[in-house]
């Protein structure tokens, strides 16, 4: 019919052009349970794309001394929680009904983890109240001291948190999660938030679901070279999204804040600082004098100081100062700054 | 050493069995330009650019061939065919269209020397096969008409172009031709324009 119209010379057809109607990628279906306490001005669901984060050796080894256990336990996130990288769709909720959230475009590179033939990316949705109605939810970095905004040792993004996070369907490796995959190409099991005994996520999008695993069997897997097992394999799932709703617990905001918290360096390394002259601003805030860490049970002749962040930061961080050494190595060959203490030098 | 021994041979054996230039083998000759045609007919081949009958941007290139019948010294009508394929990308789609563009010509031409010069006139249709694949779409495994739709259409066209033809050689013309275009795409006028460069017989 269309080449007999065609064949008639005449304005017909429904050519669209780059125009009409553009479909989703995937849809998923959200749902939130739980209310919480108090009402949300913009109720929004985000679809958070994750990024591959080690936490800095300090924060996974034991205490040197009770003061830095307290910036420890002030500065350090949940090693095995869930760290954004990208915010992808941002979709109003009425926390009642479920949500449809339309992904219009794939995860961008950055966020997959493998080479091209065997790659993967994981998200979470988070819940949260959209409290500047910008329509997007921002994500912070931990307030670190005398930071740079640009140039060498720079940190980029806002420290403080205008969107307040009320839950998310993946938090932590250590607790039951359904979180969103994507995968191209083969999947090798890799410690990108793994799910040892569950099965691969399939091709595409999909819903996958894991009950999670103790930070104690984190450690002897580590320990042993191995990658953690599920506590319960029965809870893992690998659905299609049509298929299995995701859903979203309401939690008091402080259990889930560092879900919005992303992290400027991924691989565990610890950009150190040259002490100001002048004293830093301590206030709301904890330090303590320690060695460098170390795994092979030595005891380091350099000393840091550690700062926590201030106890109303939207994100925990701790901040690192040598003596002397360089930006990336207290120990480097040609230190970058080697100064006497300052007055405030508390070590 | 040896490949220069080899090229001086070569070289050498080239010249001993070139033949003889003689008069009657002259590849050309006073009357190699020499302008024989002598009907009204014109047939041609050419190339085409021309702006997208359907898509915003872009540029698409394709084949057009004509017939044209000279009648008189002002006058001449005619017919042509024209195809044209472009393919663009926007964030979310990757469209394709081939364009069937089909004219029934008529002109006003002025003949000076070897050449003419014409304004045409066409009208007709621009046939619009559009093939449309979400961008992206086949890695997140879409199937049917999420990840491909077609379509086609016919839109009313015209197109006034400027023509330059000239006698080269013997039956043979060099044309060259552009000028604006218009169609009517879902009931709004578009502007276009079209080029062409090609070769004319006219015997």
């Amino acid at each position: 019919m269309k080449y007999l119209c065609a064949l008639a010379l005449a304005g017909c057809g429904n050519l669209q052009g780059f125009g009409g109607p553009v479909p989703p990628l995937t849809t998923y279906t959200v749902q939130i349970t739980g209310q919480p306490s108090a009402p949300l001005a913009h109720p929004q669901i985000a679809l958070v794309w994750g990024m591959q984060w080690l936490t800095e050796a300090l924060c996974i080894l034991p205490p040197e001394n009770q003061q830095a256990a307290a910036v420890l336990s002030a500065g350090c996130r949940d090693p095995f929680g869930f760290v954004p990288l990208r915010v992808d769709a941002n979709v109003p909720t009425d926390l009642v009904s479920p949500t449809t959230v339309d992904v219009y475009t794939l995860p961008t590179a950055d966020v997959m983890v493998g080479d091209l033939t065997a790659r993967v990316a994981y998200a979470s949705f988070v819940l949260y109240d959209d409290r500047n109605d910008d329509g997007l939810l921002a994500l912070a970095r931990p307030n670190r001291l005398g930071v740079p905004t640009a140039g060498p040792g720079s940190e980029t993004g806002p420290t403080d948190q205008t969107d307040l996070v009320y839950g998310a369907s993946f938090v932590t490796m250590t607790a039951p999660d359904q979180r969103v995959g994507y995968r191209e190409g083969a999947f090798i099991q890799s410690a990108f938030y793994p799910r040892a005994g569950c099965g691969d996520p399939p091709p595409a999008f999909s819903v996958l679901a894991a009950s999670g695993f103790s930070p104690f069997a984190a450690v002897q897997a580590t320990l042993a070279g191995t990658l953690p097992q599920e506590d319960d394999p029965s809870q893992c799932v690998q659905a299609a999204p049509a298929d299995q709703p995701i859903t979203v617990p309401v939690q008091p905001p402080a259990n889930v804040k560092e879900v919005a918290c992303t992290e400027n360096n991924a691989d565990s390394s610890v950009r150190y600082r040259e002490p100001p002259a002048d004293t830093p601003d301590f206030t709301n805030r904890v330090y303590a004098c320690v060695h460098l860490p170390s795994f092979d049970g030595t005891t380091s002749s350099v000393i840091e100081l550690i700062v926590s962040g201030r106890t109303d930061d939207a994100c925990v961080g701790i901040t690192h100062y040598v003596l002397s050494g360089c930006r990336e190595d207290p120990n480097c060959g040609t230190p970058d700054w080697d100064v006497a203490p300052p007055s405030w030098w508390p070590c | 050493m040896l490949v220069r021994s080899i090229v001086i041979a070569l070289v050498a054996l080239a010249f001993t069995h070139a033949p003889a230039a003689h008069g009657d083998d002259r590849l050309l000759s006073d009357d190699t330009f020499a302008v024989k045609s002598t009907g009204t007919l014109r047939l041609d081949g050419a190339m085409l650019v021309a702006m997208p009958s359907a898509l915003p941007s872009g540029m698409a290139t394709g084949l057009s061939a004509g017939i044209t019948r000279e009648c008189g010294c002002l006058l001449a009508y005619g017919a042509r065919v024209q195809w044209a394929y472009i393919s663009e990308s926007s964030t979310f789609w990757n469209v394709t269209q081939q364009d069937l563009r089909l004219r029934a010509t008529g002109s006003l031409r002025h003949a000076f020397g070897r050449g003419s010069l014409a304004l045409q006139l066409g009208l007709g249709t621009n046939i619009v096969y559009e093939d449309r694949t979400r961008a992206q779409g086949m890695a997140a495994m879409l199937s049917g008409s999420a990840l491909e739709t077609r379509a086609v259409a016919a839109l009313p066209a015209a197109d006034l172009e400027a023509v330059v033809a000239l006698h080269v050689a013997g039956p043979w013309l060099m044309i060259a031709s552009g000028g604006p275009s218009v169609d009517i795409l879902s009931g709004n006028l578009r502007g276009g324009w079209t080029a062409e460069l090609g070769v004319g017989w006219q015997p």
